[in-house]
């Protein structure tokens, strides 16, 4: 009976750990994913991803938004693209893309949103992933937008039919000509 | 008199096949320029108004060239061969001589726009550039050759000596060159700009990019790099009159 009573305890002690276990998990959760939101107010967004796909040498423009989700306005935050060459897994250095700098928002008020602009010159073909990152002063964490995917395809001037009878034509067309006036010149000179 | 004269320098010119040898080698770098600007993979990336500036680059730069190298020779070959004394004995003026053997260095330079103008024509096909592009090369070569060709000739003048002449045209030619191989940086500098501000060369392919990168077409708009060139040519005028003063004191034979 006794044994029985002591069994019965212990099985009510590991149940009220298990509980107590389990209710400071949850909370535990609730907090961290709180602290998450609070930590990454701002939610960055891709407008223009359908539009993105051209040809080398092509400027296009990247539209995008970023509004802030907080309930307290959000200062001095900077915004700009990254670009990564997927075929070549390298990233790319948009100075060569004529990509404007970093794009800087002074205030962002609650529920604002602000439209965010680059322009960009498509240089080289290939294949690219593009995202907008924020930074915002006293936040360790980034926030990034969605990953967008493009193709750039490749330019070719290439046009034989039209520079090719030229650069071919005139060099023997000048020989022609001049050896015209010297045969001419030649059997003038014999008679 | 002055017709004589040219048409004299240009018989010799064309007498053999080797005096037009050039022409036909000119025409091979305009080929192989042209075609590898609008071929080459990495150039084709480009815009194609680029394209058109580095052509016209070419052309004014062997126009240059060539037209220095003959108006080097071209009054000393007189002293040279010893022709000059007869020559001056006929009824002939300075003035006809030096404007006969002007017109001869420009027939060259215009030899080389004809042909150059199909390259011109062909790689500016689809940016309505074309008419621009031609008159401007034209013009701005015109001018600045001219403006190239008294001051040689005033060298000639001083030195009649054809490879002191000709060494001291390539070494003012490569002097005018040069800041095209400046990177922005020392561009900006003070004295750099002073000199690009005077520099014939300079100012004739700063007016081509504003013309054909830029759009930038009346005269009006790229008057700032056409006053220098008029500059330029009349402060050579200035300099042939000095040395065929110097020249007319001392006679054909030069007294050492």
């Amino acid at each position: 009976m006794y044994k029985h009573n002591l069994y019965h305890n212990w099985v009510k002690i590991l149940i009220y750990i298990a509980v107590i276990v389990l209710l400071l998990d949850i909370n535990g959760f609730n907090v961290q994913s709180q602290q998450h939101t609070q930590s990454n107010p701002l939610v960055l967004e891709i407008l223009s991803a359908d539009k993105l796909s051209g040809t080398a040498g092509d400027y296009v423009n990247v539209k995008a938004q970023i509004k802030n989700t907080s309930q307290q306005p959000i200062t001095d935050v900077t915004t700009y693209l990254s670009l990564v060459d997927t075929q070549n897994k390298l990233p790319v250095d948009l100075e060569d893309w004529s990509a404007e700098k970093g794009l800087y928002i002074g205030t962002i008020e609650p529920d604002q949103i602000l439209p965010l602009n680059w322009k960009i010159h498509f240089v080289k073909a290939g294949t690219y992933s593009l995202i907008v990152v924020a930074i915002r002063a006293g936040s360790e964490i980034p926030q990034v937008s969605g990953t967008i995917s493009f193709h750039v395809n490749p330019k070719h001037n290439l046009n034989p039919g039209q520079v090719l009878p030229v650069a071919l034509g005139m060099p023997i067309m000048l020989i022609l000509i001049f050896s015209i006036v010297f045969y001419k010149r030649q059997t003038k000179m014999r008679f | 008199m002055v017709t004589y004269l040219w048409l004299k320098e240009i018989r010799a010119q064309v007498y053999t096949w080797k005096g037009t040898l050039w022409l036909v080698i000119t025409s091979l770098l305009f080929s192989f320029t042209s075609y590898l600007l609008l071929t080459d993979k990495e150039l084709s990336l480009l815009d194609q108004t680029e394209l058109l500036w580095l052509l016209s680059k070419v052309i004014i730069s062997v126009a240059f060239l060539i037209v220095a190298i003959d108006s080097s020779s071209i009054i000393n070959s007189e002293f040279e061969k010893e022709t000059a004394e007869s020559l001056f004995l006929s009824p002939i003026s300075i003035k006809d001589f030096v404007f006969g053997k002007l017109l001869a260095s420009l027939t060259l330079w215009f030899a080389i726009f004809m042909v150059a103008t199909p390259y011109i024509v062909v790689t500016s096909l689809g940016t309505h550039l074309a008419l621009p592009f031609l008159g401007y090369v034209l013009f701005l070569g015109t001018v600045g050759i001219s403006g190239t060709v008294i001051l040689f000739f005033g060298v000639s003048f001083l030195y009649r000596s054809a490879k002191n002449t000709l060494t001291t045209s390539l070494i003012v030619l490569l002097a005018f060159s040069v800041p095209a191989l400046f990177s922005s940086a020392l561009k900006n500098n003070g004295l750099a700009q002073m000199f690009g501000r005077i520099n014939p060369l300079e100012n004739i392919f700063a007016c081509l990019d504003n013309v054909l990168v830029d759009y930038r077409l009346s005269l009006s708009e790229n008057w700032r790099y056409l006053w220098p060139l008029f500059i330029f040519c009349v402060a050579a005028f200035v300099f042939l009159i000095f040395s065929l003063n110097k020249f007319q004191k001392q006679g054909v034979v030069k007294s050492v």
